[in-house]
């Protein structure tokens, strides 16, 4: 055995120790390792086109063994339009009413504006420790570290953590290392939107830091803050499921639901840039 | 065994890799049992390496690990190191101590998975991500789950290793 290690052994551990440096270095510095990125490059149309044909079986699967299920929320949904178009023919009076008011105090409009970049997502998570997705826009379409990633109904993915040429990893809202600043929708309360270890593994996460006197209930919608000027707010996370007590039963925290649909997600969309006045 | 043997040997070991890769992050990451997917890459790593003996095994280990430092999350040239050392101490654990047999990639793979899960369970404790007790019950179901793709993989790289030695001595 010490012949074998004298011989060859050592030059391979030697080798592994210089590319393990390399990598962690080049990671360290550069935000993507260079290998990470070549495999990136190399893989992102095949995986694109993967995704495609995984995208097209599950809707099969969901059309032959779904289809009562299907049928049932198709009419729940009808049903919730048609609540809404009298909501929303009932809100356009207060929206005018609003737009004259705006005028006479002379107010900015409240409004705001994102530049887009749209994606595919080419891959889904590949480690039980984290979630993640891949994207198909990199660094070549203008996208950075620290965007956030919405679906088609402007709910918040998760953030950008690592971009490569025509690729990006994002951390999904679930992800252990989410941390921004949320509000309640209903009461504009602050309080801190976080991933959990354990709830991630229900596709869950939390609001946590509750201000004591919070009034908060199941059902709940969540918006990302905007306090600090890194995210967007009015970004909607999800809604609240339950209310509980932590392990010190002196903090109460909220374990939300995601509204994106994280394992069924196809075309993401990566805000570049925004304008917010609220 | 002949050079071009030796080529033919190690271009199907990687081709075999290329199918488990994709078997891992295009079709299992879909299908999640008791809430975990299967780790394949470092089942391969290790079954080559018992099969193989400890200077490929730590060959292989290296090309495993880089694959794995690229297409898994936030590694950052952990998984090559780890899996260069794994692919040399298993060669070595097989050949002096155990039976470079499917019990003998058993007993290797639940070491290997003890390793790589245990220095994933003490940088998780360190920055405070989840209590221990969770950390130790994915970990669990992680390596419940891929055991039992020991099985098919054995069988596949056996498979290549059994055929190439037997082509060669004829």
């Amino acid at each position: 055995m010490k012949d074998f290690m004298k011989h060859n052994g050592i030059l391979i551990l030697i080798v592994a120790v210089l590319l393990a440096a390399i990598t962690f270095v080049c990671s360290l510095f550069a935000g993507t390792d260079p290998l990470s990125n070549a495999v990136g490059v190399l893989t992102t149309p095949f995986r694109s086109g993967l995704n495609t044909v995984a995208g097209w079986v599950d809707d099969v699967n969901g059309y032959l063994f779904d289809y009562d299920t299907l049928k049932t929320e198709n009419e729940a949904l009808k049903q919730q339009v048609a609540d809404l178009e009298e909501q929303a023919r009932a809100g356009e009076d207060a929206s005018e009413e609003n737009t004259r008011l705006r005028e006479l105090l002379n107010l900015r409009e409240k409004h705001s504006s994102f530049d887009l970049e749209s994606a595919m997502v080419t891959a889904r998570s590949t480690s039980n420790w984290s979630s993640t997705l891949t994207i198909s826009a990199g660094s070549d379409y203008g996208v950075e570290v620290d965007q956030c990633v919405i679906d088609e109904y402007g709910n918040l993915v998760g953030i950008v953590s690592e971009v490569g040429t025509n690729w990006a990893t994002v951390n999904t809202v679930i992800d252990t290392y989410t941390e921004l600043g949320g509000s309640i929708a209903r009461t504009n309360s602050a309080a801190i939107i976080e991933g959990d270890f354990t709830l991630m593994q229900q596709g869950k996460l939390k609001l946590s830091y509750l201000p004591e006197d919070t009034q908060i209930i199941s059902g709940d919608q969540i918006l990302t803050s905007g306090k600090g000027g890194v995210y967007p707010s009015g970004l909607v996370v999800g809604s609240v499921e339950e209310i509980l007590d932590d392990a010190s039963n002196l903090n109460r925290y909220a374990v939300i639901a995601p509204s994106a649909d994280l394992d069924h997600l196809v075309q993401v969309f990566v805000i570049k840039d925004f304008d917010i006045v609220s | 065994m002949t050079s071009p043997d030796f080529f033919r040997k190690w271009t199907a070991y990687a081709l075999a890799l290329i199918a488990v890769l994709c078997l891992e992050c295009f079709i299992m990451n879909r299908l999640p049992v008791w809430g975990v997917t299967p780790r394949l890459l470092p089942l391969a790593a290790v079954i080559v390496a018992v099969l193989e003996g400890p200077l490929s095994g730590a060959g292989f280990g290296l090309a495993v690990g880089i694959l794995a430092d690229a297409v898994y999350p936030g590694l950052a040239g952990g998984m090559t190191l780890i899996l260069t050392f794994l692919g040399l101490g298993m060669g070595l654990l097989c050949r002096y101590f155990l039976h470079q047999n499917y019990l003998g990639c058993l007993i290797c793979s639940i070491l290997a998975f003890f390793t790589i899960d245990l220095i994933r369970i003490m940088f998780d404790l360190l920055t405070h991500v989840a209590s221990l007790s969770t950390l130790c019950f994915l970990a669990f179901r992680e390596l419940s789950w891929s055991l039992v793709f020991t099985v098919p993989l054995y069988w596949l790289f056996r498979a290549i290793h059994r055929r190439i030695s037997r082509s060669a001595n004829l």
